[in-house]
């Protein structure tokens, strides 16, 4: 293994790509770029990401929530980004990594959704309206044809939501791999490590995610996007929180803060070994 | 056209693979096969999933009446048992790819010859026909030799009936390289699992006591019984010294009566 | 000379430049943890230990003694975190009895960072150091490089986010021994589920000011294993006997 500390519970190298410290100095346009190296910017390293995505199934539904920020390196970039977003009646799908690529993502969601539309009322065909099962299907088989033309989309999804007919929460995951699995709690990047140990603690099965309560759920998913603020250094603390159930839909809100956080014990913390005062 | 294409190399530092750990294992009975895994993804030092599937039963439709034999019945006997191991995208790729062979080849099998092109139907038949293990096999390298400058980074194992009803189990490399084995392990618990089952299947390093290491232990087919208990050792076993085994055990076994699972937990640590 | 050499060191940099091999060392993956309480302090480690990704002990002890009260939880290079205890440990003991004082956990501390800032990284050890000393109870934690940390609750190792998770959500300032040994417990538990690092069973040990420490060796074992289904006993004879011989025995006259 890596003994590295640096290494340690940081999101893969093979993942995410070699952190480039070159991020920060980034020139702003490509004509700019002293190696005299063309190439497309995108599929070799994310530039604005977003970080954590987490999510947890109860037994109606699943709680789904991602913070709002988007850095640039280290540096804090825009505080305004959403990055849950709704697609069709009964999913949402939640983006970490690169923002252009999720960007690029959200166009192509819209226009999924737009041709349901067009087959999917009391006028037309009406086929199938679109269920969390497609789109995450949609977007898998999108991941994985990216990656194997490498030129993959920087990103790692997680689609959540219930299916219309049969009721049933929906969670999976996939990534710029198309690496793709399920999981009764899923989160992408840091939150893998800090989010899902929790998460866990709450629901290891199905079967005991059949018994969460959604107070159950929220909370745990709260009390992760806490932790991740407190340990991951480029979350933030106003987040996005989304509740897609079987009988009351979808309940989204894109403005909750990390609450009930101590700090207070830091006063008592001086130096770092043997000063006193 | 614009000078950053043509000449210059794109560079990338994308690596299109990872490792998703996990072990398949197959064995070939006399009259059944079995195609177990583990049921744990991972990457690096995270657990991705508890309950992943790496084995797909490929089956034609199983009828009412073989519901009515054994109700947990999950595949006829024409099934192919299909397991990939290695990178998870790829074994998913992979798996569908060849679903998709297998079901137009079922159909076209099948299909009714159209009037006036008898002759290609030297009897007609009525038969139904399905696809053979041997067939099944070689599509399969062709799927995988196919990307052989990009290969699937796989193991795959496949299990079933071959074509006199005798239990068969088919390994490949990531780019194709087969073979009919008596059974074969891949993936991480390949190199802890095979020397066990050399010895325990085909009684390697086993001699005839009071022979003095003259003549060779017997080969015999073991039971599905004896086979099933090999399984759950093997992997209750990897499980303790390999830190990407574990969760769950999912044991497909195919006889003439059908295809059927089994699923015992494994140590979550 | 005295110290360590860097033959090897050197030596395996130009084996691994002319073959792409290294020299593979045993480490304990690991998640270990530290917690202050009301009256005292109590550390706790997992007991796997592995060799890339095959388990090469599944009940090691990472919990080392550096003086009857002050106690080190050690991740990273199984052989490093034993030798630097150790060879702290013993100098501890030598100052103790010149100075005819107890040892102090800030004086294993400064002693432990100054070694490992001495050989700027190349002895693998991550450390939790505590312990209970005239002036308190005490928790650091020591990097490789030599860096060290004050906290009420430390944990580190590859599972360290994961217990770090349960830590902060968890800890509370002034917890009884109790528990402080259950929140230790179940953050180790953290990574043993969760990381593959670490497994098999948590250990601890609880260093409260005016007792004795106390070692809980394997406090939880909640990994052992199910029996086999079968027996594997081979009949006598399955291995032959190719060649024998017989060395008789010779009395050997031990007196002077």
């Amino acid at each position: 293994m890596n003994h590295d500390p640096y290494s340690w519970g940081r999101p893969s190298d093979a993942m995410y790509g070699q952190y480039n410290n070159a991020i920060a100095n980034a020139p702003n346009t490509l004509e700019h770029h002293s190696s005299g190296s063309n190439f497309n910017e995108n599929t070799t390293r994310p530039i604005v990401t977003g970080t954590s995505v987490i999510a947890i199934k109860y037994k109606t539904g699943v709680v789904i929530a991602a913070d709002n920020l988007a850095s640039y390196g280290s540096l804090l970039r825009f505080q305004g980004i959403e990055r849950l977003h709704k697609v069709g009646k009964t999913t949402v799908v939640g983006i970490s990594g690169d923002v252009s690529d999720m960007q690029h993502l959200l166009t192509i969601l819209d226009q999924l959704e737009m041709e349901n539309n067009y087959d999917n009322d009391e006028y037309s065909d009406n086929v199938d309206e679109l269920q969390p099962s497609y789109i995450f299907e949609y977007l898998a088989n999108l991941m994985y044809h990216r990656r194997s033309k490498m030129n993959p989309l920087w990103n790692a999804l997680i689609v959540s939501g219930v299916d219309s007919k049969t009721g049933k929460p929906f969670l999976e995951y996939v990534n710029l791999l198309g690496v793709k699995y399920a999981s009764p709690s899923i989160a992408t990047g840091f939150g893998s490590h800090l989010a899902i140990p929790l998460l866990r603690k709450l629901a290891d099965s199905e079967e005991e995610a059949a018994e969460l309560t959604l107070e159950q759920a929220k909370k745990g998913i709260k009390d992760s996007m806490k932790v991740l603020f407190y340990r991951d250094t480029r979350s933030s603390k106003n987040y996005s929180l989304a509740v897609i159930d079987k009988d009351t839909g979808i309940a989204y809100d894109n403005n909750v803060d990390v609450e009930d956080m101590s700090w207070k014990f830091a006063k008592d913390i001086t130096g770092y070994g043997t000063q006193r005062v | 056209m614009s000078p950053q294409h043509g000449s210059q190399p794109i560079q990338h530092q994308f690596n299109p693979y990872s490792d998703n750990g996990g072990t398949l294992l197959g064995i070939a009975g006399e009259d059944f096969a079995i195609l177990a895994s583990d049921t744990r993804q991972s990457v690096d030092y995270s657990i991705n999933t508890r309950l992943s599937h790496k084995i797909k039963v490929i089956s034609p439709p199983v009828t009412k009446e073989m519901k009515l034999e054994s109700t947990d019945i999950v595949g006829t006997k024409n099934s192919v048992l299909f397991g990939t191991n290695g990178f998870s995208a790829d074994g998913d790729a992979l798996t569908k790819a060849f679903e998709e062979n297998w079901k137009w080849y079922v159909h076209d099998q099948n299909s009714n010859v159209e009037t006036g092109f008898e002759f290609l139907n030297e009897n007609n038949e009525e038969k139904e026909s399905f696809m053979s293990m041997q067939s099944a096999a070689r599509n399969v390298q062709h799927l995988l030799y196919g990307k052989r400058f990009f290969p699937y980074y796989v193991h795959t194992i496949l299990a079933g009936l071959d074509e006199e009803g005798k239990g068969c189990v088919y390994s490949f490399d990531p780019v194709g390289s087969y073979e009919r084995e008596q059974c074969r392990v891949g993936g991480a618990g390949a190199s802890l699992i095979m020397p066990f089952l050399d010895n325990q299947v085909n009684f390697k390093n086993q001699y005839i006591p009071g022979t003095n290491s003259t003549e060779r232990r017997k080969i015999e087919y073991l039971s599905l019984d004896e086979c099933l208990k090999l399984v759950k050792d093997a992997f209750t076993s990897v499980t303790e010294r390999h830190i990407t085994v574990g969760d769950g055990l999912e044991i497909f076994i195919i006889d003439k009566n059908g295809v059927r699972s089994e699923y015992h937990a494994l140590k979550k640590d | 000379m005295a110290g360590l050499s860097f033959d090897n060191h050197q030596r395996n940099q130009f084996l691994q430049s002319q073959h792409n091999v290294s020299v593979k060392t045993t480490s304990t993956g690991t998640t270990i943890v530290g917690i202050k309480f009301d009256n005292g302090v109590v550390i706790a480690a997992d007991t796997r230990s592995t060799q890339g990704p095959i388990v090469a002990d599944k009940n090691c002890e990472k919990l080392h003694r550096m003086s009857p009260k002050i106690w080190c939880a050690g991740a990273g290079t199984a052989a490093d975190t034993e030798a630097v205890t150790q060879l702290i440990g013993s100098k501890l003991e030598l100052q103790q009895l010149y100075s005819k004082r107890e040892p102090r956990v800030v004086s294993s501390l400064q002693m432990l960072k100054q070694h490992l800032f001495k050989y700027q990284g190349h002895l693998g050890a991550y450390l939790i150091v505590a312990g209970v000393d005239p002036t308190g109870a005490h928790l650091f934690s020591c990097q490789a490089h030599g860096s060290t940390d004050v906290g009420y609750y430390q944990s580190l190792g590859s599972g360290s986010l994961a217990a770090m998770a349960v830590l902060e959500s968890e800890f509370k300032m002034n917890m009884t021994k109790e528990e402080a040994i259950k929140l230790a417990a179940d953050a180790i538990e953290a990574g043993i589920w969760n990381d593959l690092g670490s497994g098999s069973n948590v250990d601890i040990c609880v260093m409260e000011i005016g007792k004795d420490a106390e070692l809980l060796r394997n406090y939880r074992t909640p990994n052992v294993r199910e029996i086999k289904e079968k027996s594997y006993k081979f009949a006598r004879g399955t291995t032959g006997i190719l060649r024998t011989e017989i060395i008789s025995e010779v009395e050997i006259d031990t007196s002077v």
